[in-house]
């Protein structure tokens, strides 16, 4: 009954392995989401050529539990990028505004879990103009 | 407990005190969750009682109104004996798959795996799948139906009333044929083989083996098999609350639905009691029944 | 048995298959279902999933109090499993010794083994009511704290264990206690696993129990809040599915770990409840 013999094969036992894969999985996930639950929302605005669009007015939009909630709203700087700190849920919705361009499309932006830290990999774009 | 050389000091008591303490805690919870109702909802049914009200005792007046008034009872009871009534054809054909399985053939375990999976789920997320599988618009079964030209417009299963019943059963033989197959194949692997090289040798078709051998060997199992299905008309109560609860009308309403719903929401608990002695008494009637119908004897799987 | 000529053998084996196709088909439904996008009713139904994703579960997660019904489910099936498993073996062991009344208790347990949970209701809420277990994890677990089929698996396996040794360990001075702990129970560890596992699926799929005793959201277990969440949403979103994969994942995950065992405690005269 030494230590190293009656451990090995308690170790391989199906009961061990799948609990502890699990385990260590949910740990990691919780260390990676406590990592990155900030809040952060960065993005780019656009006119219809691609040029950036400084000043516009971006909203953001909450899902609720059937329809959306407008949660916050902040505006593009000179490099017409944006950036919201605050968001805490997990399924949200943005749009930009600006005078003379009308609305942005609306992107969708699900993510993984409340609050996930994400950048927009395409801007929003606002359609061109008639 | 007075020490050594008194009560607790003799060797016999202080066992049988160990093995009373080692009963029960099972003694308990059976006689508050098992006897102690029954015996209660014999009482409650002879009485009018509601929560607030002080209990009266008015006789056989509730199975008087179940029998003259409430035509709800006798519908429950008519879709109960047909749910009852399907279990066969649902043990017919695990029977099937299990002397398909039973043998050395390649992949039997797999095939027993996949076809016992639906046992133990959750009978709501049972109910919710089967739920859109009927579905009307969305639901596979209209789309293979339609798709294959059998049907031209879709077929609301779990809204029509002559379909409802059957569309629950199906979803039920569907959870259930796995349960009987793995009781059957425990059957069959119980039966010697030499039974069999005795009948080959003597020239019997395997047509007779089957009926000869296999099946009255076979008796206590499906025994079991079939009581389950009785009890199964109880214990359908979640998959048809969720299906159908009970609807279209009370097209799929049986008698555990009816006593739900009589004690559950209109707090009609003493009526609710006597349906349920209707029922449990109709269970006992049953098994009895299949009882005899196997052989007299056939309780005694439950005792080995 | 008899060899098969290979037409018999393959035509068994195409049996086989479609009937294991047709069982397999509601799994599929739900889990494409779980993981396609908002629109489910569009006509004709894709057979495979467009766009597949798996955010349908991260709003479950999310829009409903999933964590607070998770954490319920988890807390009753545990004090359920644990106090299962322990009263089960004592009285197992109880019955595998010489006593008068054996018999009666006997006869008893046999009984109560024919009387569905269901058939109890009224009483048993009305008890339950009484002793003021309304809306606790302990109500919720208390009809399920004993369960007879596994009385009688851990009974056949303390009867299995060789009486020699039980009476070496008494001549070695051991306790009674420590015989139970020492000897009879490292020696029933596959009755310990069927009972763990039938209760855990017993009580993981409990409706009907926590239906009637819980009234509190926040007392409610996980098949309570996939009604709800049906009810809500009746069938318009692919969340619902979702809920359910979830849901049913891991008493299929215990199953397949566990069949043996699982099987073994059905078939010693096994029925629902």
């Amino acid at each position: 009954m030494s230590g190293g013999s009656s451990l090995v094969p308690w170790l391989r036992s199906r009961w061990v392995i799948v609990p502890g894969a699990m385990i260590v999985f949910t740990l990691g996930w919780l260390a990676y989401v406590n990592s990155h639950n900030h809040g952060l929302v960065e993005g780019r605005v656009v006119d219809a050529t691609g040029k950036p669009v400084p000043g516009a007015a971006v909203q953001l939009f909450e899902r609720g539990f059937v329809t959306h909630q407008e949660r916050g709203r902040t505006t593009t700087d000179a490099e017409g990028v944006f950036r919201f700190t605050d968001n805490r849920s997990h399924s949200i919705q943005l749009e930009a505004e600006a005078p003379g361009l009308g609305r942005s499309n609306r992107h969708i932006l699900r993510l993984w879990f409340a609050a996930q830290d994400a950048k927009l990999a395409e801007p929003l774009r606002f359609p061109a103009p008639k | 407990m007075s020490g050594h050389g008194g009560w607790w000091g003799r060797r016999r008591n202080r066992q049988l005190a160990l093995i009373v303490c080692f009963l029960l805690p099972s003694l308990i919870v059976f006689f508050l969750y098992r006897l102690l109702p029954l015996g209660w909802n014999v009482i409650l049914s002879f009485q009018a009682w509601s929560p607030l009200k002080p209990a009266v005792w008015i006789g056989l007046e509730h199975y008087a109104e179940m029998w003259t008034y409430d035509d709800t009872f006798w519908i429950a009871l008519k879709n109960t004996l047909i749910f009852i009534a399907a279990s066969p054809l649902a043990i017919a054909a695990a029977l099937g798959v299990a002397l398909l399985v039973n043998s050395d053939l390649k992949g039997a375990t797999v095939y027993r795996t996949i076809v016992f999976l639906s046992y133990p789920l959750m009978a709501v997320a049972v109910g919710i799948i089967w739920r859109w599988m009927y579905d009307e618009r969305g639901g596979i079964i209209n789309f293979a139906l339609r798709s294959s030209g059998l049907i031209a417009k879709p077929i609301g299963f779990l809204q029509d009333f002559s379909w409802a019943l059957p569309s629950v059963i199906v979803a039920e033989v569907w959870q259930m044929i796995g349960f009987y197959m793995i009781i059957l194949l425990t059957g069959l692997q119980s039966i010697p083989q030499n039974l069999y090289e005795a009948a080959r040798i003597d020239g019997a078709p395997a047509v007779a083996r089957f009926f000869r051998i296999t099946l009255p060997m076979l008796r206590p199992s499906l025994f079991l098999c079939v009581v389950v299905g009785i009890l199964n008309s109880f214990s359908s109560f979640d998959l048809v609350y969720i299906m159908t609860n009970g609807g279209p009308g009370h097209a799929t309403e049986l008698l555990i639905t009816h006593i739900y719903k009589s004690a559950f929401e209109q707090t009609k608990f003493d009526y609710a009691a006597a349906l349920t002695v209707v029922q449990f008494a109709l269970l006992l009637l049953l098994t009895v029944a299949a009882n005899k119908g196997a052989g007299g004897n056939a309780g005694a799987v439950e005792r080995d | 048995m008899s060899r098969q000529s290979p037409l018999a053998l393959s035509l068994r084996h195409l049996t086989l298959v479609v009937i294991s196709f047709a069982m397999l088909v509601p799994f599929y439904w739900v889990i494409k279902t779980a993981i396609t996008n908002e629109n489910i009713y569009a006509y004709p139904p894709g057979i495979l999933p467009r766009d597949p994703h798996l955010f349908n579960f991260v709003d479950v997660w999310y829009l409903i109090p999933f964590p607070r019904y998770l954490l319920n489910s988890i807390i009753v099936s545990a004090i359920a499993v644990i106090g299962n498993v322990v009263f089960n073996a004592m009285a197992g062991y109880a019955l595998t010794r010489q006593f008068t009344g054996r018999r009666a208790v006997l006869a008893l347990f046999l009984s109560c083994m024919l009387i569905p949970f269901q058939a109890t209701i009224i009483p048993a809420y009305l008890i339950t009511a009484k002793m003021g277990l309304l809306n606790t994890y302990f109500g919720l677990a208390f009809p399920m704290l004993s369960t007879i089929v596994c009385i009688f698996v851990f009974k056949a396996a303390f009867e299995a264990v060789p009486k020699s040794l039980i009476d070496a360990a008494r001549i070695d001075g051991l306790t009674e206690w420590r015989i139970i702990v020492r000897v009879l129970l490292p020696l029933s560890k596959p009755a310990i696993a069927t009972n763990v596992i039938l209760t855990f699926i017993w009580s993981w799929n409990n409706f009907l129990w926590p239906l009637l005793i819980t009234r509190d959201p926040n007392m409610q277990t996980l098949p309570l809040g996939l009604a709800r969440f049906l009810s809500y949403m009746e069938d318009t979103t692919g969340a619902l599915y979702a809920f359910a994969v979830m849901v049913l994942a891991p008493s299929i995950l215990v199953f397949l770990m566990a069949q043996k065992e699982f099987i073994r405690g059905l078939t010693s005269g096994a029925t629902k409840g």
